[in-house]
């Protein structure tokens, strides 16, 4: 019992080991990949696939964010008569926080889950050892072209969702519940800066490589047959998922001490 | 492992690195518990066909993989001409493998490419294309070369079992390698294409000198092509020679597998099993 239990965990961190060389390679060769223009073509391939194709399901899941969060807030503002602050709340929710997370988790789902099929589909049929047994790396083949692709790909989507969310939002606000527009985007103006959209982008960069970056792990280390594409791809989602609402929390601590780091005297005024 | 097993003899020669062209040294694999190699040691000649035959499921294919590292042993050590390389780095034996061509089991195709880009894969990945058209030329001719001219726009998804095999084939030849390992070259071919593919492996190696390893069950290809068997049996070598050598052998265990017969015990089992049947279930067929 024991014995067991300490060699799953030694299989555990052995695991940690396996996957933290598999980001160290598809880390260094997608930067070889960057500075080497033939593997352009494999990228721009899965930019189409990943990222044109995702937008969308995306400005749906944008816009459904933006017109929730109006009418959810809104009775609460009015109760206080504050409804004209509902452009601020609304806005500096989806800029910073659900527009970048909730895009990104349909992105695990939608593209980390077919990342996670066809690589594994590919492991089980041998094809990923063909790709090796021709001499040609299959890290730099499939793997680093998806990471590039969803790492600079996320960010832009998540500019979609934003997007979205603010014209949804300002549909129901000022569209359905009259809210006065001047007022309206005067608030959303004042209360939101260009720092909480950066903040928004850059962990795009971050859930879009770790997505990736995972889902395409789960599809390398994939077991024998149907079985083992679909046990691979509920991992790599749920994996991908806990990685998303961790990095999220870590890079909402890590913003808020530079924040006050840049602009100290705002901070307090605030 | 009961005791007729361990009587089996052994024809397990030790060897150097520099003793062939690839060399296998005390190599061991195991999957958990499951040790499917055990200490063999083998020699690969340049410029010959060693066929290495066995049942199914006893390790020809992960034999045949150790080769190129795409797995690597759990003890022992592999040589490619006199350099280990068991122990590079992926990077490295990127450089390694283009020495090779790899037919697999299945084929392996990448079948989110047509019958062409397949057939192009390695050419792409280590030649400068200067001209398309003799990329095509090429392609054609080593589609010839297994009789399937004229499939390049097909995708592998709508090729039969025995076309894919050839497809993977020209493929495996596509950079004409100086080493070509076979996984069972003509299993699931008709008895003619069969032997088209023997007098193609015979042929690359008298025009080209190709040293070919195969992997199959099939003796009559094992016959005709082999410069020396090796078989296989309970992870060790258990015969070692040429075909007539192989023929004549002693062990039962190599004359019940090159004649395709069921051992007495085996068939003793399988008699009870289908007379004794006193099991029986309620079915939904109707009688
Ligand atoms: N990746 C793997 N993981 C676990 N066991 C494996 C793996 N590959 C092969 N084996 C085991 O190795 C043994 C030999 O397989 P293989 O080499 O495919 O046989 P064959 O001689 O038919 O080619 C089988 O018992 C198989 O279960
Ligand atoms: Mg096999």
């Amino acid at each position: 019992m024991i014995g067991t239990t300490i060699f799953k965990i030694g299989e555990e961190v052995g695991n940690i080991g396996q996957f933290g060389r598999f980001v160290w390679r598809s880390a260094v060769t997608g930067m070889q990949s960057i500075a080497k223009s033939d593997t352009y073509p494999l990228i721009w391939a899965q930019m189409l696939a990943i990222g044109v194709r995702s937008v969308p399901v995306i400005m749906i899941t944008g816009a459904f964010v933006g017109m929730t969060l109006a009418i959810q807030a809104y009775d609460q503002l009015a109760g206080m008569g504050l409804e004209e602050h509902l452009g601020v709340l609304i806005n500096i929710s989806v800029v910073k926080e659900l527009g970048p997370v909730l895009a990104a988790v349909m992105l695990a789902g939608r593209v980390g889950g077919a990342l996670t099929a066809e690589l594994g589909t590919m492991k089980v049929t041998e094809q990923i050892d063909a790709i090796e047994s021709m001499g040609t790396d299959p890290v730099k083949y499939l793997v680093a072209p998806r990471v590039l692709a969803c790492l600079l790909l996320t960010p832009v989507l998540i500019v979609y969702a934003d997007l979205l969310g603010i014209i949804g939002g300002w549909f129901i606000s000022v569209i359905h519940l009259h809210i006065n527009a001047r007022a309206y985007w005067s608030f959303s103006a004042y209360g939101v800066d260009l720092w909480d959209v950066a903040c928004g982008i850059i962990k795009g960069f971050f859930f879009g490589g770790a997505m990736a970056i995972i889902s395409c792990y789960k599809g390398f280390n994939c077991k024998e047959g149907a079985r083992g594409v679909g046990q691979a791809c509920t991992d790599a989602f749920v994996i991908s998922f806990i990685s998303i609402l961790v990095l999220d929390f870590a890079m909402v601590v890590i913003f808020k001490s530079l924040y006050s780091i840049f602009w100290p005297l705002r901070s307090l005024v605030g | 492992m009961n005791t007729e097993q361990q009587t089996t003899n052994n024809e397990q020669q030790s060897v150097k690195p520099d003793d062939g062209l690839i060399v296998l040294k005390n190599l061991t694999r195991r999957f958990g518990n499951n040790v499917v190699l055990d200490d063999i040691s083998l020699a690969i000649e340049k410029g010959k066909t060693t066929v290495v035959i066995g049942p199914s499921g006893c390790g020809k294919s992960v034999l045949l993989k150790h080769m190129i590292v795409l797995m690597r042993p759990t003890l022992g050590e592999v040589y490619f001409k006199n350099k280990r390389i068991d122990n590079l780095d992926d990077q490295l034996l990127t450089g390694v493998r283009a020495h090779f061509g790899y037919l697999f089991q299945a084929g392996a195709l990448f079948d989110s490419l047509s019958v062409a880009e397949n057939i192009m894969f390695p050419v792409r990945q280590h030649c400068q294309i200067t001209r398309f058209s003799a990329v095509e030329e090429l392609v054609r001719n080593k589609l010839k070369m297994v009789g399937l001219d004229g499939l390049q726009r097909f995708y592998p998804a709508n090729l039969s079992g025995g076309q894919r095999k050839r497809v993977a084939l020209a493929r495996a030849i596509a950079l004409d390698p100086e080493v070509i390992l076979y996984d069972e070259p003509t299993t699931g071919l008709d008895p003619i294409r069969a032997d088209t593919i023997n007098e193609l492996i015979l042929k690359l190696k008298g025009e080209l000198g190709v040293t070919s390893v195969a992997v199959t069950h099939d003796m009559k290809s094992a016959y005709k092509i082999a410069d020396r068997i090796v078989m296989l049996h309970h992870g060790k070598i258990i015969a070692d020679g040429n075909a007539d050598y192989i023929r004549n052998h002693p062990d039962p265990i190599v004359q019940q597998f090159i004649k395709g017969e069921i051992s007495k015990k085996e068939l003793e089992q399988l008699h009870k099993a289908s007379v004794g049947s006193s099991v029986r279930l309620p079915c939904d067929v109707e009688d």
